[in-house]
């Protein structure tokens, strides 16, 4: 039961991360075999950011999280900004656990503790990557009153999830996948 | 001929034109708006004054533009400095006194442990505009005093911040500005909740008053 849930868990994040409307890859997709159930426990799925030339769209983290809750009625997930406000100020670019092993340090936080322990966050998802729009036509131009214009461009997205276990404090999954696309804009 | 209902009429929408017009000829004005979570921390055992002085609570930020094709900025915190600072500190200290007056200027007040003084040093922005980077950026640096009951400095301190919002499509310079300082005084609670008790004349303080038993807090 568990392992399949484990794995629509990790096929979920595959297929919104592939679901864009674009041509796109999964360059890489591993993950250890897991050995019991979601139960009802839940999933949080949070942006990377911290480079400092791109950052993972909020947008895009929520629609990642759309799409899991979808395809599998049985996870539940919790909203980025409602897990960061509720575990601020331990998950902001500067604080958030880099590394499976930081979770315990994270834990040693006795209201951090009782929080996590509240949500019953059983799995995170990190998302990095960003997407990057290049080869546009058309003239769109914007203000305080809204967009007018027409556009096209191409878009290359670049996206890696890695898959927490949060009570084993271990990484048990991976998938990184490319796409490519051009939206078309006609406010 | 134009009647006299006609103008009536069209003297107020003339009017909206013109002060659009206008509106965009001037400076591209931000009042930072957000909402700021509380702790999620421990308080500390300590009955802590804050005292937000007239050019924090008023903090703006002025860029006048450097060429024709860009346009003056005014970011304006000030409102939005209150509100995290007020939220924060009430979290991490067991009670927070909002004091009236400059510390030092009047009569002490003996429930308190310490008073806090924060001040906004430096603040800079950069848009995509000019950077070529498809994010938004606000970068502030903060100076603390950290002062006893009558005035006395126990501690002071510099501490960065820094935000940074993605490009989106329909938005304006003006929300995304808005959003990396809501993101930047996001950092500056982050940093300032973690880092606290790590800045060595604090630190001391708090050995010397048996909040800290000996090595360091969060």
């Amino acid at each position: 039961m568990r392992a399949r849930s484990i794995r629509n868990l990790l096929l979920c994040v595959g297929t919104a991360l592939l679901s864009a409307c674009v041509t796109s890859t999964v360059d890489q997709m591993v993950f250890n075999e897991p050995t019991d159930g979601i139960g009802d426990s839940s999933v949080v799925i949070l942006g990377r950011r911290h480079s400092s030339d791109y950052e993972t769209e909020p947008d895009f983290v929520s629609c990642v999280g759309e799409h899991i809750a979808a395809a599998d009625k049985s996870i539940r997930v919790i909203s980025e900004l409602e897990f960061l406000n509720a575990l601020y100020p331990w998950f902001e670019p500067r604080t958030a656990p880099l590394h499976p092993a930081d979770i315990e340090r994270l834990l040693q936080q006795k209201p951090v503790a009782q929080k996590m322990a509240a949500l019953k966050v059983e799995y995170m998802i990190w998302i990095d990557g960003s997407t990057e729009s290049s080869g546009g036509s058309g003239s769109l131009a914007c203000s305080l009153g809204g967009c007018f214009g027409f556009g096209t461009w191409t878009n290359d997205s670049n996206y890696e999830a890695t898959i927490w276990d949060f009570t084993d404090q271990a990484e048990v999954g991976h998938v990184n996948t490319s796409a490519s696309g051009s939206p078309t804009c006609l406010p | 001929m134009i009647s006299a209902d006609s103008m009536r009429r069209f003297t107020p929408l003339a009017i909206a034109a013109i002060l659009a017009i206008l509106a965009g000829c001037g400076p591209a004005r931000v009042v930072v708006q957000g909402t700021f979570p509380p702790p999620l921390i421990e308080p500390l055992p300590l009955t802590m004054g804050v005292w937000f002085g007239d050019d924090f609570a008023g903090h703006e930020f002025f860029d006048e533009a450097k060429g024709k094709k860009e346009s003056s900025w005014i970011v304006s915190t000030g409102a939005a400095q209150v509100q995290m600072w007020d939220t924060l500190l009430r979290g991490m200290f067991r009670k927070l006194v909002l004091l009236q007056a400059k510390p030092g200027t009047g009569q002490p007040d003996p429930g308190l442990d310490a008073i806090l003084i924060p001040h906004v040093e430096e603040l800079q922005y950069a848009i995509p505009a000019h950077t070529h980077v498809k994010v938004y950026e606000i970068w502030m640096r903060y100076r603390f005093e950290l002062v006893t009951p009558d005035g006395k400095p126990i501690a002071q301190w510099t501490m960065p911040s820094y935000g940074k919002t993605p490009t989106a499509l329909l938005q304006t310079d003006q929300e995304a500005v808005n959003l990396a300082a809501v993101m930047a005084l996001r950092d500056a609670g982050a940093n300032f909740a973690t880092h606290f008790s790590r800045v060595p004349a604090v630190r001391d303080w708090l050995q010397e008053k048996g909040v800290l038993p000996g090595a360091a807090a969060p």
